[in-house]
């Protein structure tokens, strides 16, 4: 008979989710089903969050196909002709009426100038080194700030947007305003020669005559770090976009990597004979290659991933080239009297041989030395500043067609602008997360070492172990003494042949006095877990006498032969 | 001839086409446009948490008018704004939530304490008490308060510990040293409800909400009974380690019944298989005295002589929810609201406090937008959740000392018996004593 209360085991026929929280998408393929998870509940969990993760994979690659913009490009028709051919009136003549205006000439003096356009590409400033400084939106040709400070000014960089910028000057660096107001004097950064503003940290890096990289955190003014590069007068500096780690090129040929959190360069290369005079990263792989010029006249491609060796290398003429990558990967070279721009699939590729890669563009410019080069963002032109001011030309293929607004947006009003910039101080990220890999957020955590084991038995908690074993099981404990002590005792015991296992103050009664001993008491002395260079010296010693020891027990029994004496042996070092 | 195009972006697609309209956006998903994308999501979690914190402002009112001790708190089914509280002093009050308004006030209702409150249909009440008597009250809301006598009496022979209506039926239980039937309509009981050999008194009796012929009773003698009405006698009883002091049935899954117990846990029970608990829920520090289930059948809240009240969160047995004020002492009442955003407990000071269910909740009216940051941001939450920083910031609650010091007493009085247990384990013979799990500590015996 069934009891009454045995009609509560109704069970729930339909649990499904409501058609309105459904998803609209149908359920992806090739969804991995953890069919070896026992689990049921965590299986479920899994299932569904696979499902979700290939759903949204699935969405963002048909996103890819709302992309409105096409990049521009040149494209030959036959074999024999080049692209490099093309003269900036040509691609002017071919441009759009809006692209067009990207072909300028600003003739200016005071120079050579040095230009850096701001992250969404719509503003430049320009900053000569007799001390002309200007900002202004280059689309409507608007003036934002122009000065005349006077003095000697090596670099130039916009902060967070274009209503701050920093000035590299004869002694300290400066932050005015939009309007060219000074509002800040940075007196901690003596005599600098670069300037780098991390966006995402919030850190304005500058690097000086007198070899200090220091970070200044422009939102709360605190100096994060100083590192002493120990390598003199720094001339050189770049940032890689995806990781904020700042390349220095250094007098001695010497390339190093930085981090606000390590006081020593994270990779250190020797990059060329002479010194490094251009430096850049490339934004199109995610920081993949590095390319270095130097002032022997070679510019090398280098693969941040492991640093062997160069990708490719080349040799120029004229001396030393500036360098920049634009977004979709076109390496911009100005060296001599013209500018050199090389495309992607080919200066990426692994070439033994010295040749230049096929050239994409050129363009000479008559007005030495040419200073400074940089890709406008979102745009296809290339910035070269020079003796006799600012030239701009064309580049077809060098801009990212496609600006994403939350990150930067040529056409962003002033509503837009203030948003971005409260989210991108709430979405600041602390300097001492800066590091060579910048997928270690988030990421699994190695497996740690830590095991409540002892003699692979889990009896006893870990909090109730005694120290030293705690320390053992960590893999802290240093036990090289306690192991060699054994071996020893073992082979004292090879004699009388009960092997019976002795307790330890048996062994320790029971051993050889005299042999010495004081070293040993030493060592049992120095048994703790700091590795102290004295104890490692004598421990390498007492090695070394038990190593002879075992051979002339050896050479007794007749196991090894003797080695024969040489008349070279005078040469051998004690 | 050479092909040359040259990218331009045409302002007319990304200006507003007339001046007062929204700025249009692109997106560009590729991942190398969004550096520090990680980075950056893992702070806005960081950010998230925080201010989870920060708002987390749980309290929003309190309910005064007991003089002495509220032991009894009850809600209307069917409506979001009447709860009921029995005091210490014998009086009843019936609240408007909503408006934190007294809807009726009956002072002197019982003499001494008010053991159990009930609603029944029809806008009426039932209340029970330890002088013997059940009565049966107009809870319509009334102008003149000279009125104060009941609509009907039901006397009984023994103090009454509670009372509960039939879901449907014009019936309810009482619990006094047995159960008893009783029909509104009639002054004496209809049955009497009672385990063959006990001899216990009954501190609390529930109908279940969806078998509603079925009523879960526990008692003095650590017991959880099941009766059915029908049959009119007990079917089953399971005698437990340590007594319970309050009972709910779960309002989702009929066969769940919560058990707040005197040994500071809380147990879910599955009514099919009473030998072992579904889930216990470690966190009080003392006695839980009352528990009560949201009506989504998701989380509870539970009540303790600890002087906190806790949310729980179904089948999570750790990390509730706390709240507590300088001025609350012990809980001996506790409800979720019939929407399941607040929660109500009666305290020994006298007082019914209202608190959110959710303690960093805005109250008001949310816009589309602001809905929508803060599904990211719990969103953001979760995902984050393993984060040493985020998981810390969000799992922290701050505790008054008395509380902090004796949770961290007991837990060290639990680590070293559970060293003692496992040191004796150890030197006795292999295979002779086997660690008991957790769960089956709990039942010592079932009896049908």
């Amino acid at each position: 008979m069934v009891s009454p209360v045995d009609s509560l085991f109704v069970k729930a026929q339909n649990t499904t989710l409501p058609k309105s929280l459904r998803p609209i998408s149908p359920p992806p393929d090739n969804v991995p089903k953890h069919k070896h998870v026992k689990d049921l509940k965590l299986r479920t969990k899994l299932n569904r969050q696979a499902a979700h993760a290939a759903r949204s994979k699935a969405l963002v690659e048909d996103a890819e196909l709302l992309l409105m913009s096409e990049a521009g490009k040149m494209q030959v028709e036959t074999e024999l002709e080049r692209t490099w051919r093309i003269g900036q009136d040509d691609i002017v003549q071919g441009a759009g009426q809006e692209a067009a205006k990207g072909r300028r000439e600003l003739k200016l003096d005071g120079g050579p100038y040095r230009s850096r356009y701001s992250r969404n590409g719509r503003h430049l400033a320009i900053v000569g080194s007799m001390g002309h400084v200007a900002t202004f939106d280059w689309q409507t040709g608007t003036m934002h700030a122009e000065l005349q400070l006077q003095e000697t000014c090596r670099d130039i960089t916009f902060l967070q947007d274009q209503s701050f910028f920093a000035v590299a000057q004869k002694k300290y660096v400066f932050i005015y305003d939009r309007d060219g107001v000074e509002l800040h004097r940075l007196k901690a950064h003596i005599e600098p020669t670069r300037l780098e503003f991390l966006p995402y940290h919030w850190l304005l890096a500058s690097v000086g005559n007198n070899g200090f990289l220091k970070y200044q955190d422009t939102s709360t003014g605190h100096i994060v770090a100083e590192h002493r590069t120990k390598l003199g007068a720094c001339h050189t500096l770049a940032q890689n976009k995806h990781n904020a780690v700042l390349h220095l090129g250094h007098s001695n040929g010497v390339v190093t990597l930085w981090t606000p959190n390590i006081p020593h360069p994270v990779v250190q290369i020797l990059a060329h004979l002479g010194p490094v005079v251009g430096l850049s990263v490339d934004p199109s792989s995610g920081g993949r290659y590095m390319a270095t010029s130097g002032q022997d006249g070679i510019i090398k491609v280098w693969d941040c991933r492991n640093w062997k060796g160069t990708v490719r290398e080349w040799t120029t003429r004229g001396g030393s080239a500036e360098l920049e990558w634009s977004a979709r990967g076109a390496l911009g070279v100005a060296v001599g009297g013209s500018v050199n721009v090389y495309t992607k699939p080919s200066i990426q590729t692994p070439h033994v041989a010295k040749a230049p890669p096929p050239l994409y563009l050129t363009h000479p410019i008559p007005h030495r030395p040419l200073t400074s080069v940089r890709f406008c963002p979102f745009q296809d032109i290339l910035t070269i500043g020079h003796n006799a001011g600012l030239s701009s030309i064309l580049v077809p293929g060098a801009g990212e067609p496609n600006f994403d607004s939350t990150e930067a947006d040529p056409f962003e009003n002033k509503k837009a602008r203030r948003e971005r910039e409260v989210k991108g101080l709430l979405d600041k990220i602390q300097p001492d997360m800066i590091t060579l890999d910048p997928d270690f957020i988030g990421a699994l955590a190695p497996p740690t070492k830590l095991t409540t084991a002892v003699n692979d038995t889990h009896d006893v908690p870990f909090a109730r172990l005694p120290r030293l074993e705690r320390l053992r099981v960590q893999g802290k404990a240093d036990e090289t003494e306690l192991v060699d002590d054994d071996d020893e005792d073992a082979a004292e015991g090879d004699g009388d042949k009960n092997d019976k296992p002795q307790s330890r103050m048996e062994k320790e009664k029971r051993k050889m006095r005299g042999k010495g001993k004081s070293v040993k008491r030493y060592l049992r002395k120095q048994r703790k877990n700091v590795i102290d260079p004295t104890a490692v010296a004598i421990r390498a010693k007492l090695e070394k006498q038990r190593e002879e020891k075992r051979v002339a027990k050896a050479i007794e029994n007749g196991q090894v032969e003797a080695r024969k004496p040489s008349a070279l042996d005078r040469f051998r070092r004690p | 001839m050479v092909k040359i195009s040259v990218l331009q972006h045409a302002p007319s697609v990304h200006l507003p086409a007339r001046p007062g309209d929204p700025t249009p956006t692109t997106r560009n998903l590729d991942p190398l446009m969004h550096p520090f994308a990680r980075a950056r999501e893992r702070n806005r979690a960081l950010n998230a948490a925080k201010m989870d914190r920060l708002f987390a402002k749980p309290f929003v009112g309190a309910l005064e008018g007991h003089i002495d001790a509220v032991e009894v708190l009850c809600k209307k089914p069917g409506s979001l704004s009447a709860v009921a509280s029995g005091s210490w002093d014998g009086g009843v009050i019936l609240h408007n939530v909503s408006e934190r308004k007294h809807i009726r006030r009956i002072q002197g209702a019982h003499e001494g304490k008010v053991s159990g409150l009930c609603f029944a249909q029809d806008d009426r009440l039932l209340s029970c008490g330890v002088d013997s008597k059940i009565k049966l009250w107009d809870a319509s809301p009334q102008d003149d308060i000279t009125d104060q006598r009941p609509l009907n009496e039901y006397p009984g022979k023994s103090p009454f510990n509670s009372i509960d209506h039939h879901r449907s039926d014009p019936l309810f239980a009482t619990a006094s040293n047995l159960v008893q039937i009783w029909d509104e309509t009639k002054s004496a009981a209809v049955s009497n409800l009672t385990f063959p050999t006990s001899t216990e008194t009954i501190t609390s009796v529930r109908f279940n909400l969806s078998e509603t012929s079925v009523l879960g009773s526990i008692g003095s003698d650590r017991t959880f009974t099941l009766y059915d009405i029908r049959t009119g006698k007990a079917e089953r009883r399971v005698v437990m380690q340590m007594g319970s002091n309050a009972l709910a049935w779960s309002p989702t899954f009929p066969t769940n019944v919560l058990l707040a117990s005197e040994d500071h846990n809380l147990y879910t029970f599955d009514v099919r298989q009473l030998k072992t608990p579904t889930h216990i829920y470690k966190g009080h520090v003392a006695a839980v005295m009352s528990c009560d289930w949201s009506p989504t059948g998701l989380e509870f809240v539970s009540g303790g002589w600890d002087r906190t009240v806790r949310i729980w969160k179904e089948g999570q047995g750790t990390g509730p929810e706390v709240y507590h004020t300088k001025r609350m002492q012990r809980v001996s009442s506790s409800i979720f609201t019939a929407d399941a955003r607040f929660v109500l407990t009666g305290s020994d000071d006298g007082n019914v406090r209202i608190w959110k269910a959710k303690a960093s909740e805005k109250l008001g009216i949310i816009t589309a937008r602001e809905r929508a940051a803060i599904e990211y941001r719990d969103t953001l939450k979760d995902r984050w959740k393993h984060d040493n920083e985020v998981g810390r910031i969000q799992r922290n609650r701050h505790l008054p000392k008395p509380v902090y010091q004796a949770a961290k007493l007991k837990r060290t009085m639990l680590d070293s018996r559970a060293v003692k247990e496992e040191r004796r384990r150890k030197h006795t013979r292999v295979g002779e004593s086997k660690p008991n799990a957790e769960r089956k500590k709990v039942v010592i015996a079932e009896q049908t």
